[in-house]
């Protein structure tokens, strides 16, 4: 008995040795060796970007990938529809959730990954959560669950000419008023190669497309999209005064016609060298560098969106992250694939290799990482993805819907129309959409 | 002996000597049900069936996406579309708005392009030929190059109007100028298929009557207003009734060029029907909308149907 006793003794503590010594070496890439995984992905800079390491993860856990890529429409049209059905046999999706995360996780489609993410045996050690920036890790919390890990981050910026801004000796601007001052300063003044004169300011101003971009204006102004008792904050007087500056840079600074400019419409002026400042997410720099379409090639900083009368920051920080299905039957093993995916090697090849704004903090400070995006822009990246909203779409579940609303005082506002009644018929118009769509 | 042809006799049914099976026997009788069925079919499951489900549809409350079964609530949809829902009487409007403007602008120049073309002149294939080059085109493609055309700031709708003193106007992004702009789109898409029927019109006009009215000294103004307009009447009208129907539910060029702005100036109804079925995702109240933009085609048709047969 007693020799039984001392033996069971002795394996047991042999046993834990091995496991402790085996966790801090090595963590158990292979653990769900043999399953297959169906993975669904837009497409995408990143995409693009991790489809040639996809390999790698096959050949480090022994997982098979069957990655399927569509086209954005697509994309959302087809996510939606295998979830809506139920039967879903996606495991892994790119997912923006300030886009649909709401609506997903109140249909109870999305799997939170809170728990994966604290398990020592499902999350290798090095893997360090905190080292994706403050607002990307919050922008990837729907009601307070965690749904995955954020790819990519893009902020609404001020891209702004250096050359022009230096000839006419105008400072960047840092605040919302200096920004007015300065479209005004430069608002007809010769900018272009042969000198023809530009507009002060470009922005989106359509409908829709303008409020993702006009949410770094509602949030610097001290405005939200809803006050905490989630009823619709769009015509308090902080948002009024949001709108109304939105509106009136661009009709009184801005190229006429700005009603019906997206972001392409706008971003063909700005590297036409028809504008001085250009506030749009500065995920766009690879349209405004490129030197077969643009005219204005390393001659654009790449600042933070100005700040509000209180100091307020405007950066929105949106992002792009990795999602699974409550319907997934491999979860443990899609939560390796996100975690493979978003671990400090793989984010560092894909930024350094195809210039995709990643998420962590330790990338963007090693000179592989800066290499492919301007200096400025990483900078004001890292601190804007620090301190700015996560919200750049209202948190609703119907985002389409009250954006078309917003977007409408947006509208107004350019046109010169009543601000005021515009932001209370948006206010009424929300509380009557939200009304219909998340009654309980 | 060589080019002999034999003609084999008809085989009887079931030359095998067996009984014919009941199916066998059942498309022998009725030869009319059975070879009609598949279309039958085809035409119920795609197009009968579709339209009654967007009819029974439109009688419910339905947020798809929600895990929420589409609820009944009788005609409370087109209650609301009539009572309550401004952008729906706007869409309306200007669905009205830019059909009576792009059929109307092109049935003028439709019909005045048949007339030049129908006089003999050199090269007149080819012109004849080039005119309908417009209609070729995908309509996407075609709003893309117009959307470039009218881009107030690099675009050269404003360089041509600035070579006679006017403008710059913002075009599509001028809430007075949006519809206008969007109708000459159009127009120049579809101006041929117009003069393309006329043209066929024309050509099956009796010449008789142009030789006695040159024998009463008519003069050719008169011979146009008097002959040619009135004859060629029931010719316009189908071009007319093909437009109107196409106009009403016009969908690519104004969503492409426009989306439906500046703010919902230019969006028509079905341009807010696709925005609330397919990205807000009220399937009921989308079908509703849909049944209203039906019955407002139909009504269009029967209207000028009953025109053309000359009952008003």
């Amino acid at each position: 008995m007693r020799i039984t006793r001392t033996l069971l003794a002795l394996l047991l503590i042999a046993g834990l040795a091995l496991v402790s010594t085996a966790q801090a070496a090595q963590f158990n890439w292979q653990q769900f060796k043999g399953t297959q995984l169906r993975v669904l992905l837009n497409k995408h800079p990143w995409q693009v970007g991790i489809e040639p390491h996809l390999k790698d993860f096959e050949a480090l856990t022994g997982i098979k990938l069957i990655s399927e890529v569509y086209p954005e429409d697509q994309f959302r049209a087809k996510t939606l529809v295998e979830l809506t059905s139920g039967a879903s046999s996606i495991d892994v999706f790119m997912s923006m959730p300030a886009q649909e995360g709401l609506k997903y996780m109140r249909a109870g489609w999305l799997q939170p990954v809170d728990e994966f993410l604290k398990d020592p045996s499902l999350t290798s050690p090095d893997y360090n959560w905190n080292d994706f920036l403050d607002k990307t890790r919050e922008a990837m919390v729907v009601e307070g669950k965690l749904v995955g890990p954020p790819i990519q981050v893009e902020n609404v910026a001020l891209m702004y000419r250096k050359d022009v801004f230096q000839k006419y000796n105008v400072k960047v601007p840092t605040t919302l008023d200096e920004l007015e001052a300065a479209a005004k300063a430069l608002n007809g003044k010769p900018m272009t190669d042969d000198g023809q004169p530009g507009f002060g300011i470009v922005a989106r101003g359509k409908r829709a497309a303008a409020t993702s971009m006009f949410a770094g204006m509602l949030y610097a102004m001290g405005g939200s999209w809803l006050t905490p008792a989630r009823e619709p904050a769009i015509n308090s007087e902080e948002a009024i005064k949001a709108i109304d500056l939105w509106g009136r840079l661009l009709r009184l600074y801005g190229p006429p016609g700005s009603e019906n400019n997206h972001w392409y419409e706008a971003s063909s002026i700005f590297s036409q060298g028809k504008a001085a400042m250009y506030t749009d997410a500065n995920s766009l720099f690879p349209v405004i560098e490129d030197p077969q379409k643009s005219k204005v090639v390393g001659k654009v900083g790449y600042a933070l969106f100005p700040r509000g009368p209180r100091g307020q920051y405007g950066s929105t920080v949106a992002v792009w992250g990795l999602a699974m299905p409550k319907t997934s039957k491999n979860q443990k093993a899609a939560w390796l694939f996100m975690q493979w995916a978003t671990n400090k090697d793989q984010v560092l090849k894909v930024q350094s290799e195809r210039g995709v704004l990643g998420a962590r903090e330790s990338v963007w400070k090693d000179p592989k990482g800066k290499a492919k995006v301007p200096s400025d822009l990483g900078e004001s990246l890292m601190l804007g993805s620090k301190v700015g909203t996560p919200f750049w779409n209202p948190p609703v579940v119907a985002v389409a819907e009250v954006r078309d609303a917003v977007g409408a005082a947006i509208v107004t506002s350019i046109q010169g129309g009543d601000v005021r009644a515009a932001a209370n018929k948006a206010a009424a118009d929300m509380k009557r959409i939200m009304a219909e769509t998340e009654k309980k | 002996m060589a080019n002999e042809i034999r003609v084999e006799p008809m085989p009887t049914w079931a030359p095998s000597g067996k009984p014919a099976s009941a199916w066998s026997l059942f498309v022998e009788h009725h030869p009319v049900l059975v070879f009609t069925l598949p279309a039958a079919v085809v035409v119920f499951v795609l197009m009968v069936f579709p339209v009654f489900y967007t009819v029974y549809m439109s009688l419910h409350s339905w947020f798809a996406s929600s895990l929420t079964a589409p609820e009944f609530i009788g005609l409370q949809n087109f209650k609301r579309a009539f009572t309550q829902d401004e952008r729906f009487r706007n869409a309306i409007w200007l669905t009205l708005y830019f059909t009576a403007l792009a059929t109307a602008l092109q049935v003028v120049l439709g019909v005045s392009l048949a007339l030049l073309l129908n006089r003999p002149f050199r090269g007149k294939g080819f012109f004849r030929s080039i005119f309908l080059l417009p209609m070729v085109a995908t309509p996407v493609a075609i709003a893309l190059v117009w959307m470039m055309m009218y881009n107030p700031t690099l675009g050269v709708m404003n360089y041509l109007v600035g070579l006679v003193g006017l403008g710059p106007y913002t075009w599509v992004s001028d809430v007075r100028f949006v519809i206008p702009a969007l109708a000459a789109v159009d127009t120049w898409e579809w101006t041929p298929l117009i003069t393309l029927i006329t043209l066929a019109g024309l050509a099956t006009l009796p010449l008789e009557p142009y030789e006695s009215a040159l024998i009463d000294g008519a003069t050719p103004a008169q011979m146009f207003w008097r002959i040619t307009l009135p004859l060629l009447r029931p010719t316009i009208m189908v071009a007319l009734l093909f437009r109107s129907i196409d106009c009403l539910k016009t969908f690519d060029i104004i969503y492409v060029m426009t989306a439906g702005g500046p703010g919902f100036a230019s969006e028509t109804l079905n341009v807010y029907t696709f925005q609330v079925g397919l990205f807000y995702f009220h399937i009921g109240y989308a079908s509703s909308l849909l049944v209203i933009l039906f019955a407002l085609v139909l009504g269009v048709s029967l209207i000028l149907i009953k025109v053309r047969r000359g009952a008003w």
